[in-house]
């Protein structure tokens, strides 16, 4: 999914930018309807989880999680694991990919 | 665990031939790449780091010594050279992309601890790419 937002860095300035995030998902496939999991379900996990609470939005002032840290790409994919491993059926989130610019990605797994 | 990777392009000829072998044999192995008057591409190559996020800065490495350190030990002495000519590790070591690729990781290990180099992935084309991931000597 896509979303943008900005955040203060390190020098008080400013920034922002368009992320992009992939989320890998793993388990059993579920022999009744042939899926890991509904992506209906997925999707309406990343919309509340991460698409509600950063897109159009300040990362440091607008959200509780860069009170005491800064919104740099590793801290904000580690917070987006959190929530959507707390959101997600119990080990099935595998892999954070958070592409703030083209030429950046930042992984987190478990 | 964290992973970052970072994606960075340069320009380069280069020209496939070994020169203690004929240019027969050359071009029996290389094909077209083996053009004594080289030929070029549009590199990019990606470096993936893996280690713990720095709790005061909140990265795993940090931005602007990445840049500087890849700005001056890879673009600059790479970007826009004949790779067999202008750099000395081509002179031991045909440029493919599998040793292009080695000789970044070579450049580079160990050089952002406590971050570790755990990838180079070479783009030779949009299509071709290479990845090492250390274990060998150095070219």
């Amino acid at each position: 999914m896509d979303f943008s937002a900005s955040y203060r860095g390190a020098d008080g300035a400013t920034s922002g930018h368009n992320y992009e995030l992939e989320v890998t998902i793993e388990g059993p496939v579920d022999k009744e309807t042939g899926m890991v999991l509904d992506l209906k379900d997925l999707k309406d996990v990343l919309e509340r989880e991460v698409e509600a609470r950063f897109d159009h939005r300040s990362l440091s002032d607008d959200t509780p999680y860069f009170r005491d840290r800064l919104a740099t790409p590793e801290n904000f994919a580690a917070v987006i694991w959190k929530l959507l491993d707390g959101a997600l059926p119990p080990g099935m989130l595998y892999r954070v990919r958070l592409r703030p610019t083209p030429d950046l990605y930042v992984e987190v797994t478990r | 665990m964290t992973r970052l990777v970072r994606r960075f392009a340069f320009n380069a000829a280069h020209v496939l031939a070994r020169p203690d072998w004929t240019d027969e044999r050359n071009r029996a192995v290389y094909g077209k790449c083996a053009n004594p008057a080289s030929h070029g591409h549009s590199y990019a190559f990606e470096l993936a780091f893996e280690g713990e996020v720095d709790p005061r800065t909140g990265q795993l490495v940090p931005p602007a010594e990445l840049e500087r350190l890849v700005a001056d030990e890879v673009l600059a002495p790479l970007d826009g050279r004949l790779l067999n000519r202008d750099v000395p590790a081509f002179a031991r070591a045909v440029p493919t992309a599998e040793n292009i690729a080695r000789h970044i990781w070579d450049t580079l290990a160990g050089r952002l601890a406590p971050a570790k180099l755990v990838a180079v992935r070479l783009f030779e084309t949009r299509n071709n790419s290479v990845e090492y991931t250390g274990g060998e000597k150095p070219l």
